[in-house]
């Protein structure tokens, strides 16, 4: 019953759901990056699997394709289910 | 409360797996700097402090420099990677 009031949702669990779907983090500072959520911690550090980076440089868009990455938390601003 | 990650399922991996998981192998470690590192991981904590051997220092995509052992400090860490990886720029 307090699971379906979503005031009661932590952040965590909003998280804890993306387990095993594609996410969308945006980084702090022209970075974003699309990968599968393997599983995080409290720092939101993130294991994310066939990632993509995305860097806005002044050249241009650079892309960057990884297996699988541990993402330091200290610079995640936003993290969403990806629907790309 | 959960503290993430902790479903029992067989796909997850929290990051203490992955710091388990990934020591000996090759690995690439990209600093907040843009900065890549490439080499065999020797050694790492929580804090994601790492020490490396045959490392190979990236700027912009190009070699720059090469460590036969460096040690990094956890916190200009951006990211750890499992070596398998390519490049590609866009417009």
């Amino acid at each position: 019953m307090a699971n379906t009031n979503p005031s009661q949702l932590l952040p965590s669990e909003l998280i804890d759901r993306c387990i095993g779907s594609k996410i969308w983090v945006i980084m702090k500072g022209d970075k974003e990056l699309v990968g599968t959520l393997r599983g995080f911690d409290v720092y939101v550090n993130m294991v994310l699997e066939d990632v993509t980076e995305y860097e806005i440089t002044a050249e241009g868009r650079r892309i960057t394709k990884l297996d699988q990455i541990l993402l330091n938390g200290n610079n995640i601003a936003i993290v969403s289910k990806s629907y790309l | 409360m959960s503290t993430g990650g902790e479903k029992g399922s067989t796909t997850t991996k929290t990051p203490a797996d992955f710091l388990k998981s990934i020591r000996g192998r090759p690995v690439v470690v990209k600093l907040n700097s843009g900065v890549d590192y490439r080499g065999i991981l020797a050694c790492l904590d929580g804090y994601m402090n790492i020490a490396m051997e045959q490392t190979e220092e990236y700027v912009n995509g190009q070699l720059k420099n090469k460590y036969g052992d460096a040690f990094i400090r956890g916190n200009n860490v951006l990211y750890i990677s499992t070596s398998k990886r390519t490049l590609a720029d866009g417009a």
